[in-house]
């Protein structure tokens, strides 16, 4: 069914701007997302924010629809006017000037880590947008120098600040108040000072390119271009929609177990798609209570992790604004795991861990249409390579460092038409984050880093494999180093799907002075003493589909590149390989590839 | 000296232009001839040549100065013809060049492949070695492990190696020792050390430079040389300068060694020839320079007079391609031209591009076979081509083509044909305004303020809406709009650059490391311009800027020196004000507590060749009649718009827009509402 059967409410023919304005206009709005992107990426201390850009920029209308996110993260935006929501019920005294700090979980922020700046923008009085920067914080006061506290009981003893909404800027200003308390309580005050500034100017950079906007097309045809953008959006998710089989589709997963947990964290879901209605409603209320711990999935970030799994498996041209939201539904359970988080639960660690699962569990839940449709899992886990790092350096008298690193990388799931993405990092980020240069992480910290690196034959096979994870080693230079690890993975390791194999599993291990090698438990805070190391192995994405069925000359090209050995391309994918004198130092050998294959079908 | 020769060998067309020393200058247009770059180049001076009335004998004898620019090693790279190149890189980091730094466009798009690495990880090879972040050795390099290495690079073919070691910028011991292995077990190896080439931290950056340099550097090498002989055996006997990323030229030798600037060095001459031609016109030193051509469409920027400048140089695209971190003139490249292709997605919303025509098929009225309608069927539909004198009449166009194709969209748009011809021209300009913005707005500069210079065939056909869009006030075609690189070669001065390391904070200023740096760099300076003969006399000028950042920021602004030398507390003061005002102008913020940290120093030394004498002449004997209408829509109605031919219009007439001038090798749409004029240099200016 290529036509679509439901069309989206029109809007009054009178005021319909044409499709030429239409475009032009959204380009343009997309464009200051980015502008205000690279200012925040390029202006911010931290390596966090400004090497591996773990933040997003979007814009969020007057009456709070989410209309223009660009290129950020699928688990910061999805759920950006839940936070503006929060700013006008606060504050009835929205002014030009105003800058709001959020980073309240109970009120549509992700978690505390994320600082978030809402800027209101005023054309002519009438508060049209509200521009949102919002990024991942070296540190926010908790207290353990972690911005994941996974075993936090609740919030006061996650202990970070929490801002539900509260003005740092009025008439341009700082309110020194804020600023003062943020500074006596947060680690290396200068580097959160730093981003926070980096953060307003964005916001700030947004707030004026608006109004430029507004004063060029003028207002009305600003409040037209808003109404039909988030009616197209809507279109395309139609036509998306109504394109897939009717089906119900429930499906779980788990975190890996925890200390208390031993079966880990059950999490379900219940997927409904009605292509007659153009719908799809996921169904999140099936979870157990929050848990006593960071884990809990606060409601922005079972919106944002589950629309971007549905996301992933739908034209990846659909525009990310509030049109999606018409067509594809959450239904969330006050005080569930996955849902709107009681009050006092900690939500510290809901951007990544079990959001990271919920991610996996939608797209993979999708696949179960058949061939064609949905993804692998991701790989999960914030090893070694993404841990918070913390301790004095020897170099700057003593200083105290803090930071999260970003050198390791779990590989991409695999989809019906290609192989994971190997900068994938997790699944709520998408590999839409960098990687820390090593030499950066180097002098930035006092860390020596021993090796990244990729082995071949971890990635999980299919008829579409997925990418493999990397292997690192690192210690401190000279003094104690603690590492705070939140991983995941490492005991129930990301799925392949419609026939694509799991990935092996991720590792960590701390490597003593004599180098013997302890494996940690998957969440884990160690003190590296120095000559101490820490090994971390991140996961593989899942295949997708029969590795029986993929393309030999891709198999062939996986063992040149080392990515895949002799050995799995004969037991596993049926493929084998003599020795050649070309460039790629094999040749396929066909009539016994295909007799491989056929003797391994059988033995299926 | 009587002429000054600047060749633009492209891809397609070989761009030459020649200036006598009476400032008299033409054009010459030929195809490539990639398989003897002369041939072609020969082919086009002949065409100039005939229009000096001399033969290209005499013209070639009687040269100066000839500088070439090229696309080869550009082609080469994005094409994957390169030398067969070994990495060589540290123990336990094989996958530098794999890795990238990440990114990726499309967050829910996981329908392609990850990109393949510039160097193949089968070539990869890790080498026992280790510095530290402070420059100590942590192990030792396994000096017969490398020999061993060596020799088998040589066995195993390998015609290039790029060696690229974590820290060799904070001490080279062991990239030098490895460059003497390899000269001395494997000297027929093009060999590339990353801390010679391009000394600045973040490894991938500099792997990924290093990695080009050396797999571009046999095949620039012959190339280069090849040039140089066929030249000199032609009756060449001048100078033979070659254009760089920077901007500028320099010698053959200099760049046989480091060909990485050559990379791209084809468009960074484009903004070089716009702040010449807004100069010449008197129109100011803040220029935005757009060269459109079938494919791609690429804006620089010139303020106050300075030619902006990157290191962050993609080829094949942000993310998927492949970085250069050398200082480039900064140049942004988007698929968009008169071959971008016009679409309807399933909401129902026109798109052109990012899919282009090429030149095969192309658009659907070359009659090649292509039936999708692009930018350049609309233009025709619209009445702005002339499908009878398009590149002067040698080729005709297939209106009827472009109609059907056109139309086809306009069907199913539901609007008429012109409206969806007129729809498809402004969102090819929606695509041209956000790279413009992207390059002003974006990093504080505001469009409103500067003279747009427009090159490349295609574009005249569109540029008055995009410069009125952005709120530029006048616009300038050059009369040799359509080879704007070449004549950028023919302003270009010597441009060398040098830099040099040393970290240290304003606020515990190191006098000393950052004095002897300066020093480093002035020496090699010296050196550079003592081998220049043609220097001599040339009025030489030197920069100084540091990368520079707020303490643990990690991304680097540029700030120019105040002074020479930084010798006290005042100099530092200056330099801090200069980088808060850089950093307020870019970010909308300033940190007045933050000390500032200064990286990498540079010192750029520029020798002017002496200024091009570049006078106009008068075309035409008389009038500024039209040749007659077409029939032309501008969004309102379909009207009779008169059409004049270049060569038939005086110096200083004026024709008031709507209006189309036909060119040769461009046409200029004067859209209603603007009016342009012949300028007594013989180029378009164009007012709105």
């Amino acid at each position: 069914m290529n036509a679509p059967t439901v069309n989206p409410s029109p809007s009054p023919a009178s005021e319909a701007i044409d499709p030429m304005l239409l475009s032009i206009m959204a380009n343009r709005v997309d464009g200051i997302v980015r502008e205000m992107t690279s200012t925040l990426l390029r202006a911010a201390r931290s390596a966090v924010i400004a090497s591996a850009r773990d933040m997003s920029c979007a814009i969020v209308t007057g009456d709070n629809e989410l209309l223009a996110t660009a290129e950020g993260l699928p688990v910061h935006i999805f759920g950006s006017h839940l936070q503006t929501i929060s700013m006008q019920q606060l504050h009835d005294d929205l002014a030009p000037g105003d800058a709001f700090l959020h980073n309240d979980p109970y009120m549509g922020n992700t978690h505390p880590a994320d600082h978030t700046i809402l800027v209101p923008v005023f054309v002519d009085g009438e508060h049209m947008f509200t521009v949102c920067a919002k990024s991942h914080q070296a540190d926010t006061g908790n207290s353990t120098p972690t911005t994941y506290a996974p075993y936090a009981r609740d919030v006061y003893e996650e202990g970070g600040l929490i801002f539900p909404c509260v003005r740092v800027q009025r008439d341009y200003k700082m309110v020194d108040d804020i600023i003062r308390m943020c500074r006596k309580r947060i680690r290396v005050p200068d580097q959160w000072y730093g981003d926070f500034l980096a953060a307003v100017g964005s916001a700030r950079v947004g707030e004026r390119r608006l109004a430029e906007f507004c004063r060029k097309y003028g207002k009305d045809k600003v409040k037209a271009f808003i109404r039909q953008w988030i009616d197209y959006s809507e279109k395309r998710t139609i036509q998306a929609i109504s394109k897939m089989p009717a089906a119900t589709i429930t499906h779980n997963g788990a975190h890996d177990p925890l200390p208390g947990l031993p079966d880990g964290i059950p999490i379900n879901c219940k997927i409904t798609i009605d292509p007659a209605e153009a719908t799809i409603e996921i169904d999140l209320r099936d979870n157990i209570d929050c848990l006593d711990n960071g884990f809990n999935v606060c409601e922005a970030c079972a919106i944002n992790n589950s629309i971007a799994g549905v996301m992933n498996c739908l034209d990846p041209d659909i525009p990310r604004c509030a049109g999606i939201f018409r067509r594809v539904r959450v239904l969330l359970r006050d005080g569930a795991v996955i849902g709107r988080t009681s009050f006092p639960h900690s939500a510290s660690i809901a951007t990544t861990n079990v959001g990271d699962r919920l991610v996996n569990l939608t797209q993979s839940a999708l696949a179960k249409l058949g061939d064609g449709y949905g993804l692998a899992e991701g790989g999960v886990g914030m090893g070694a390579g993404w841990a918070v790092v913390s301790g004095r350096d020897f170099r700057r008298d003593n200083e105290v460092y803090i930071n999260q690193l970003f050198v390791g990388g779990n590989g991409g799931p695999a989809s019906p038409s290609a192989d994971g993405w190997l900068t994938y990092g997790i699944p709520v980020a998408a590999g839409l984050i960098y990687r820390d240069s090593v030499e950066l992480v180097e002098v930035k910290h006092p860390i020596q880093m021993k090796s990244v690196q990729i082995h071949p034959g971890t990635c999980a096979p299919g008829k579409f494999r997925g990418a493999p994870g990397a292997e690192l080693v690192y210690g401190p230079k000279k003094d104690t180093m603690t590492v705070a690890i939140p991983c995941d993975g490492q005991v129930f390791p990301p799925k392949g799907v419609n026939g694509g194999h799991d990935s092996p599993g991720a590792r960590t291990f701390k490597i003593d002075l004599d180098g013997n090698e302890e494996r940690l438990p998957g969440v884990a805070q160690v003190d590296l003493a120095p000559g101490e190391w820490l090994r971390g192995i991140d996961n593989s994405g899942g295949g997708y589909g029969n590795p029986l069925d993929r393309d030999p000359q891709r198999v062939l090209y996986d063992v040149a590149e080392r990515w895949e050995t002799l050995e799995r391309a004969r037991d596993i994918y049926g493929v084998v390989l003599t020795p050649s004198e070309n460039d790629l130092g094999y040749a396929i050998d066909l009539t016994a590839t295909t007799q491989r294959r056929n003797a391994l079908r059988t033995a299926a | 000296m009587k002429y000054r020769i600047s060749v633009d060998t492209g891809g397609t067309f070989t761009d030459v232009v020649v200036q006598d020393d009476r400032g008299k200058v033409v054009i010459g247009k030929s195809l490539t001839t990639p398989d003897r770059i002369f041939h072609g180049m020969r082919g086009a001076m002949q065409m100039a040549a005939g229009e000096l009335g001399v033969s290209v004998e005499t013209l070639l004898g009687e040269a100066g100065l000839l500088i070439y620019g090229t696309t080869h090693s550009t082609n080469a790279i994005v094409q994957g013809k390169v030398a067969k190149t070994a990495f060589l890189t540290t123990r336990g980091f094989p996958d530098i060049l794999v890795t990238r730094e990440g990114g990726k466009f499309g967050p829910h798009d996981f329908s392609y492949d990850f990109p393949r690495p510039y160097i193949a990880r089968r070539h990869t090879f890790e080498v026992d070695e280790r510095i530290s972040s402070e420059g100590e050795v942590v192990t030792g390099l396994d000096e017969a492990a490398a020999r061993k290495l060596a020799k088998r690079l040589v066995s195993d073919g390998f015609e290039a190696a790029a060696v690229c070691f974590l820290w060799s910028i904070a001490n080279p011991l062991h990239e030098l020792r490895m460059g003497e292995i390899l000269a001395e077990e494997a000297p027929g190896i093009a060999v590339s050390l990353s801390h010679v080439l391009v000394p600045i931290v973040r490894e991938y950056r500099r792997a990924s430079t290093t990695a080009i340099d050396a797999s571009i550097k046999p095949l620039m090498q012959n190339h280069l040389r090849e040039m140089q002989r066929d030249l000199v055996a032609a009756g060449f006997a001048g100078d033979i300068l070659v254009s760089t990323s920077a901007g500028g030229c320099t010698h053959v030798a200099d760049l046989v060694e480091k060909p990485v600037h050559t990379v791209k060095s084809g468009p960074a001459m484009a903004p070089v020839a716009g702040r010449a031609f807004s100069r010449m016109e008197d129109l100011g030193d803040d220029v935005i320079i757009c060269d459109t051509g079938g494919t791609t469409f690429d804006v620089g920027l010139v303020r106050e007079g300075e030619l902006k400048y990157t290191r962050e140089t993609w080829l094949g695209g942000q993310w998927m391609g492949h970085l250069t971190a050398i200082s480039s003139v900064d140049v942004r490249s988007i698929g968009a031209g008169g071959g971008s292709i016009a679409w309807i997605d399933n909401g129902g919303l026109l798109r052109v591009g990012p899919m282009s025509a090429g030149s095969v098929p192309g658009p659907a009225c070359y009659g090649k076979g292509g039936d999708k309608a692009t930018v350049t069927d609309a233009a025709l539909v619209l009445g702005y081509i002339d499908p009878a004198y398009f590149l002067g009449g040698r080729m005709k166009l297939d209106v009827d083509a472009a109609k059907k194709a056109v139309g086809t969209l306009a069907t199913e748009l539901g609007i008429s044909l012109e409206r969806a011809a007129f729809a498809i021209i402004n969102i090819a300009n929606e695509h041209m305004i956000n790279a413009i913005q992207d390059i002003t707005v974006a990093e504080g500069f505001d469009p409103c303020e500067s003279t747009l210079v427009a090159g490349g065939g295609a574009a005249g056909i569109n540029i008055v809406p995009i410069a009125r869009e952005l709120g530029v006030r006048t616009i300038i075609l050059p009369k040799t709009a359509s080879a704007l690189s070449a004549s950028g070669m023919q302003f270009s001065d010597i441009i060398f650059e040098e830099s040099g390391n040393c970290v240290t904070t304003t606020g515990r200023f190191d006098y000393e490391g950052v004095r002897n740096t300066l020093d480093e760099i002035d020496t090699r300076l010296d050196k550079a311009s003592e081998q220049l003969e043609i220097a001599a006399g040339g009025n030489i000028r030197r920069e100084y800027t540091v990368e520079a950042r707020y303490l643990t920021q990690v991304w680097e602004l540029d700030a120019a020196l105040p002074s020479r030398r930084i010798e006290g507390e005042q100099d530092v003061l200056g330099l801090v004000d200069a980088f808060h005002q850089s950093h307020e102008r870019v970010f909308a913020v300033r940190d007045e507590t933050a000390q500032v940290e200064c990286l990498n120093w540079r010192g750029r030394m520029t020798v002017s060749l002496g200024k091009a004498n570049w006078a106009g002449e008068k075309t035409a004997e008389s009038g500024s009649g039209s040749s007659g209408t077409r029939r032309s829509y501008f969004g309102d109605s379909i009207d009779d718009v008169p059409v004049y031919r270049g060569q038939d219009l005086e110096i200083g007439c004026t024709i008031t827009g709507p209006a189309i001038i036909e060119e040769p090798t461009t046409t200029v749409v004067v859209y209603p509402g603007s009016t342009a004029r012949v300028s007594a240099n013989s180029n378009y200016i164009i007012s709105l």
